[in-house]
C-alpha cells in the first residue's frame, strides 16, 4: 500500500475518536441549551419555542435558558468567584514559581534534589488534595489552623472553611500548592534556554545581577511566562475538583466556581437545558484562551 | 547492473521549483557526480531516483524499467545518507544485515555476506558495537557496508564524506574510488566539494538552480567550462572574471585591452582566466597593471590578490615568491588561455 | 573580603528560601501519609509523636468501604484507557510527524484544542447518552470519556518523540527494502519506545487522577479511588485516618510513575511549549 492512503488511515481512528468524544458532546449541549429538560420530571427534552405552536413573535423564548442564567444572581456570584480565583491563583502561583525557578536554576546537588520534589504535588490527585486540605483546615485539630495560628496570632481563631473569604483563600492556597511546583519546573526549563553567553556579556559590560535579570533574562523568559500564565488561566477557569472536595462551594455559595455551578444545576437539580446554556457561557472565554495558547505555542515553529 | 535515465523530471513544492525539467543518462557502471552549491537540487534529484520523492513531472528509468510508481524497496538501489541513517538500536552487525533480512535473503547466507562487506570496509572487528560507540569515519563505513552487503543495481551517495574531518575525507575518498572500481556498480554521488567530484567522477553534472549547467568528464568541466556559472564555481580559487567589451578581435577592459581571436562583437562580455595562467611581472610591463592587495602562502604555492580598476585578480605563484602589499605590479598572460563569455546569456562564446 | 561575606550571606539566604519551599511541599504530603498510620484518636490530637498502626489499611479494604474494588476499578479504567489510546495515538502521531496531510494543521489543532474543553461541559451529554445506553456506573463508560481526555496529550507527546527520530534512518530502511509498515515496526517503534512508554505513564497518571467524570458517571459499582475518598463518613463524622490511608494508595503509585518520567511530565502538560 502506498503511503498516500496509509497516512490517512493512520490518523483516522484517533481523529474519529476525538471528534466523536469531544465535538459531539459540545454540539449536543449546544442544542440542549435551547431546550427544556428537567431530568427528574421528563424522559425527553422539549423545545422552549416552536414556531408553529408559539408563533413567530415569541421567538426570544428560545433563549430562555440563557436569559434565566444572565438574570441569576448566583450565576454572577460564581462568575465573580471564578474570576477572583483565577486572578489570584494565576498571579500568586506564577509569581512564586518564577522566584523559585530563579532560586533553583543554578545546578548543584541540593537544588537538583529539591527539583525532583517539585514533581510530587502535580502528580497528586486534585480530589485528594481537596479533601486533605479540608482535613488540615479543620478547626481544633487541623494542621494549617495550628501552624498559621502559631505564626500569625490573629489567625488562631479563624474558622477557615466557615468564613466566605477564608474559604476562598483556602481553595486558592490548595491550588497554588498544586500548581506552583509544576510551573516552577516549566520556568526552569525556560531559564535553561536563556542564552548563557548573553548573560555573561551583560555581566562583562558591567551590569549588576538585577540588571542582567531585567535586561537579558526576563525578556528571554517572556514566551515561557506567557505559556505558563495562559495554561494556568485555562485550568483555573475549569476549577472543579478541589472546590467539590474542599468546600463544595460553601459556605453558602462563597466558593462556587462556574464549573461547580454547572455541576450543581446539571446533577443536583437535573436541569439539563439550563446547565447546558450556562456551560456555553464557560466555553466562550475558554475558546479565547485556547486560541491565544495555540497561537503562542505554534508561533515558534 | 543497469543504467539510470531521467527524462525531463521536475520537482515542485507549491510554487518552489527544486529541480526543473532535468534529463540525464547515467551509463551502466558509470560513476556520476552531481556537483553544485548547496540548495541547487542535488539531493532532491537523488531522492527521486531512490523513490523517496515523487517527481512532479517526468520519468525515471532504472535499466529499461520505468520506476516512477515503484516504492523505494522495489527499486533495488542502495543509498548512503549524509548523516548515515544508521539504526541506533541495532549493532553494527545487525545494521549491515538489515537489507538481507527485509529482502528475505536466506538466513544461512547472512553471516558470510555481512562479514565480507565488513571486511571490504575494514570493520570486521567492530561488529558487536552500537553506532553511538563508533567514530564518524567508522559510522560512515557502516553505512557503506550496509549499502554493499547485497549487490544493488545502483549506488546512491549523498555527501557521504561531508561529516568527516579533512584528513579522513581524503582517505575515504580513495577507498570509495577503489570500491567502485572493484564492484563496478553504477553510482550516483552527490557533493558540493569539487575536489571530490574531480577525483571520483567518470562524469560530473554541475547543477545550478535545479538544472544541469554542464555535463562532462572532470577535465572537460575544468578545461572547457560551458558558461559563467561553471567557470566561477569550478577551481579553487575560482577563475578570475572581468567585465568589458569585445570589439574587432579585441577585449577592452577599463584598465587594459588585449587582442583576442574572436569574430563576435559584444558590448557586454566577460573575460575569464585561471589564477595559474597569470604571471606577475615588473610594473609597467605585461598586459595589465595593478597594485597588490593581499599575499598568502597556501603551502604548495602562493596566492597574490591585486586590484585592477574595478576588479580583483588572484594569481597563483611559486611558493618562494614574496611581495609587499600596495606594491605596483604588472601581469602577463596569453590570449589562448582566456575564456570569453556573453554577459547576456552567461554562455561561452 | 566584604564581597565574599556578602555572597555567603546571599547564598545562605537562598538556601533558607529553598529549604522553606521544600518544607511547604513536603509537609502536607507528610501529614496525609502520617495520618494513615494514626489511630483515630491521634488524628484529632495534632500530635507529632504517635504509635503507628497498620489497622487503617486493614479497615479500608473491609466492608462497607471495600476499597480493593475501587482500586481495581481505577487500575482497570486507567490501564484500559492507556492500552487503547497509545496505539491509536502512535499511529496518528507517526502520520502527523512524517507525512504531509490534507488539512494537517486543522486536524492537528482541532485534536489538541479538545483538551481545553471543560470536562463539566461535555459530561452532560455523556451522562444522558450513558443513561440511555444503560452504561451509567460502568467502567466502559469511564474508559470512553477518559479516552477523550487522554488522546490529545498522547498524540502530542508521541509526535514529539517521533519528530526526534532522524528521517535519514527511516529512509535508509525504505531503500534497504522495507515496506512502510516494516519501517514502523522494525525501526520507528524500537526507537520511539522509551517515548511511547513515557506517554503511556503520563496518560495513566491523568486517567488515574481523573475526578469529575468519575464522580458524575459512577455511584457504586464503577467508583474509582478519587471518588472513593468521599466514602469515609460515619455517624461520628469524617474518618480522616481512613481517608489518609486511601490517600496514600492514590498518591504513592503516581509519585513513583512521575519520578520515572521526570522532565517529560512537564512537557506533556504544556504541549511541549517548553523544551
Ligand atoms: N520537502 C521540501 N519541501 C520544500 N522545499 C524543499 C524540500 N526539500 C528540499 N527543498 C528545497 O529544495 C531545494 C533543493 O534542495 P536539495 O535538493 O536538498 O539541495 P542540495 O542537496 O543541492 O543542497 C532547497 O532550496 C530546499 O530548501
Ligand atoms: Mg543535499
Amino acid at each position: 500500500m502506498r503511503d498516500r492512503h496509509l497516512k490517512y488511515l493512520f490518523v483516522l481512528p484517533a481523529l474519529v475518536l476525538v471528534l466523536v468524544t469531544s465535538f459531539w458532546p459540545l454540539l449536543q449541549s449546544f442544542w440542549l441549551s435551547f431546550r427544556e429538560w428537567k431530568l427528574s420530571r421528563a424522559r425527553e427534552s422539549r423545545p422552549l419555542w416552536e414556531p408553529e405552536f408559539d408563533g413567530w413573535e415569541t421567538w426570544p423564548y428560545l433563549l430562555e435558558n440563557y436569559q434565566r442564567a444572565l438574570e441569576d444572581d448566583l450565576l454572577w456570584n460564581s462568575v465573580q468567584v471564578t474570576t477572583t480565583f483565577m486572578f489570584a491563583s494565576v498571579i500568586v502561583s506564577v509569581g512564586l514559581a518564577l522566584g523559585l525557578a530563579l532560586l533553583l536554576a543554578p545546578g548543584g546537588k541540593f537544588r537538583l534534589t529539591v527539583r525532583t520534589l517539585l514533581i510530587l504535588p502535580f502528580a497528586m490527585s486534585p480530589a485528594l488534595i481537596g479533601i486533605s486540605w479540608r482535613f488540615m483546615f479543620q478547626p481544633d485539630f487541623g494542621l494549617f489552623q495550628a501552624v498559621f495560628g502559631a505564626v500569625v496570632p490573629g489567625l488562631a481563631d479563624v474558622d477557615w472553611l466557615g468564613d466566605p473569604t477564608f474559604a476562598l483563600i483556602a481553595i486558592i492556597g490548595s491550588d497554588v500548592w498544586h500548581w506552583t511546583p509544576y510551573l516552577t519546573l516549566v520556568f526552569i526549563g525556560g531559564l535553561a534556554n536563556v542564552p548563557r553567553d548573553a548573560q555573561e556579556a551583560a555581566m562583562i559590560d558591567g551590569a549588576s545581577s538585577w540588571r542582567v535579570f531585567v535586561d537579558v533574562t526576563l525578556p528571554a523568559l517572556i514566551p515561557v511566562l506567557a505559556v505558563g500564565i495562559i495554561l494556568k488561566s485555562i485550568f483555573s477557569l475549569k476549577m472543579f475538583d478541589q472546590v467539590y472536595m474542599l468546600t463544595n462551594g460553601g459556605p453558602g455559595n462563597a466558593t462556587q466556581t462556574l464549573a461547580h455551578y454547572i455541576y450543581f444545576h446539571g446533577f443536583k437539580y437535573y436541569d439539563m437545558g439550563y446547565a447546558s446554556a450556562v456551560s456555553y457561557l464557560l466555553v466562550i472565554p475558554m475558546l479565547g484562551l485556547t486560541w491565544l495558547y495555540m497561537k503562542l505555542v505554534f508561533l515558534k515553529r | 547492473m543497469a543504467s539510470v535515465t531521467l527524462k525531463g523530471i521536475t520537482k515542485r513544492w507549491n510554487e518552489f521549483v527544486a529541480v526543473r525539467d532535468l534529463s540525464l543518462l547515467i551509463e551502466d557502471q558509470e560513476f556520476l557526480v552531481l556537483l553544485g552549491p548547496s540548495g541547487c537540487g542535488k539531493t532532491t534529484t537523488m531522492r527521486m531516483i531512490a523513490g523517496l520523492e515523487e517527481p512532479t513531472l517526468g520519468e525515471v528509468f532504472i535499466g529499461d524499467r520505468k520506476v516512477n510508481d515503484d516504492l523505494p524497496k522495489d527499486r533495488d538501489v542502495a543509498m548512503v545518507f549524509q548523516n548515515y541513517g544508521l539504526y541506533p538500536h541495532l549493532s553494527v552487525y545487525e545494521n549491515i544485515r538489515y537489507p538481507l533480512k527485509v529482502r528475505k535473503v536466506p538466513k544461512s547466507l547472512h553471516s558470510e555476506k555481512v562479514r565480507q562487506a565488513a571486511e571490504k570496509v575494514q570493520l570486521d572487528h567492530l561488529l558487536e558495537r552500537k553506532p553511538r560507540e563508533l567514530s564518524g569515519g567508522q559510522r560512515q563505513r557502516v553505512a557503506l557496508a550496509r549499502a554493499i552487503v547485497r549487490t544493488p543495481t545502483v549506488f546512491l551517495m549523498d555527501e557521504p564524506l561531508s561529516n568527516l574531518d579533512a584528513k579522513l575525507r581524503v582517505t575515504m575518498r580513495a577507498e570509495l574510488k577503489h570500491l567502485q572500481h572493484e564492484l563496478k556498480i553504477t553510482t550516483v554521488y552527490v557533493t558540493h566539494d569539487q575536489i571530490e567530484a574531480m577525483t571520483l567522477a567518470d562524469r560530473v553534472a554541475v547543477m545550478d538552480h535545479g538544472i544541469i549547467s554542464q555535463l562532462g568528464p572532470p577535465e572537460e568541466i575544468y578545461n572547457d567550462p560551458a558558461n559563467l556559472f561553471v567557470a566561477g564555481f569550478i577551481g579553487s580559487p575560482p577563475m578570475n572574471l572581468m567585465k568589458g567589451k569585445l570589439h574587432d578581435n579585441n577585449f577592452q577592459h577599463p584598465n587594459f585591452s588585449i587582442s583576442i581571436n574572436h569574430e563576435a562583437n559584444l558590448e557586454e562580455a566577460t573575460l575569464g582566466i585561471r589564477p595559474e595562467d597569470l604571471i606577475l611581472c615588473a610594473a609597467q610591463k605585461g598586459v595589465l597593471q595593478g597594485t597588490v592587495y593581499a599575499h598568502e602562502l597556501t603551502g604548495e604555492s602562493t596566492l597574490t590578490t591585486i586590484n585592477v580598476g574595478p576588479d580583483r585578480l588572484t594569481i597563483r605563484g611559486p611558493k618562494e615568491f614574496k611581495i609587499n602589499i600596495d606594491e605596483a605590479v604588472g601581469v602577463q598572460f596569453e590570449a589562448s588561455k582566456c575564456f570569453l563569455f556573453s554577459n547576456q546569456t552567461g554562455e561561452r562564446i | 573580603m566584604g564581597n565574599s561575606i556578602r555572597k555567603q550571606v546571599a547564598d545562605l539566604f537562598q538556601f533558607a528560601l529553598i529549604l522553606c519551599a521544600a518544607v511547604v511541599i513536603l509537609v502536607p504530603i507528610y501529614w496525609i501519609a502520617s495520618g494513615a498510620f494514626k489511630q483515630q484518636v491521634d488524628v484529632f490530637q495534632l500530635k507529632l509523636l504517635f504509635t503507628p498502626t497498620l489497622a487503617n489499611f486493614n479497615e479500608i479494604f473491609r466492608s462497607p468501604y471495600n476499597l480493593h474494588e475501587k482500586l481495581l476499578n481505577s487500575t482497570l479504567v486507567a490501564g484500559t484507557t492507556v492500552i487503547v489510546a497509545i496505539p491509536m495515538a502512535t499511529m496518528a502521531a507517526y502520520s502527523f510527524s512524517r507525512f504531509r496531510l490534507r488539512f494537517e494543521r486543522t486536524m492537528f489543532l482541532m485534536i489538541l484544542s479538545t483538551q481545553f474543553v471543560p470536562a463539566v461541559v461535555i459530561v452532560l451529554p455523556y451522562f444522558l447518552l450513558f443513561r440511555d445506553l444503560g452504561l451509567l456506573d460502568t467502567r466502559l463508560a469511564l474508559v470512553l470519556v477518559n479516552l477523550s481526555l487522554i488522546l490529545p496529550f498522547a498524540i502530542w507527546m508521541i509526535k514529539g518523540f517521533i519528530d526526534g527520530i532522524p528521517l535519514d534512518t527511516e529512509e535508509a530502511a525504505l531503500v534497504d527494502g522495507s515496506s512502510r509498515l516494516q519501517v514502523i515496526w522494525n525501526i520507528v517503534l524500537p526507537m520511539a519506545l522509551p517515548g511511547i512508554l513515557t506517554a503511556a505513564i503520563f496518560c495513566f497518571i491523568l486517567a488515574w487522577n481523573e475526578f469529575l467524570f468519575a464522580v458524575i458517571i459512577t455511584n457504586s459499582k464503577a467508583v474509582t479511588m478519587p471518588v472513593g475518598l468521599s466514602l469515609f463518613h460515619a455517624e461520628e463524622g469524617v474518618l480522616w485516618h481512613l481517608i489518609s490511608a486511601a490517600g496514600i494508595l492514590i498518591m504513592l503509585p503516581m509519585f513513583g510513575l512521575a519520578m520515572i518520567i521526570q522532565k517529560h511530565f512537564v512537557q506533556g502538560m504544556t504541549l511541549g511549549a517548553v523544551r
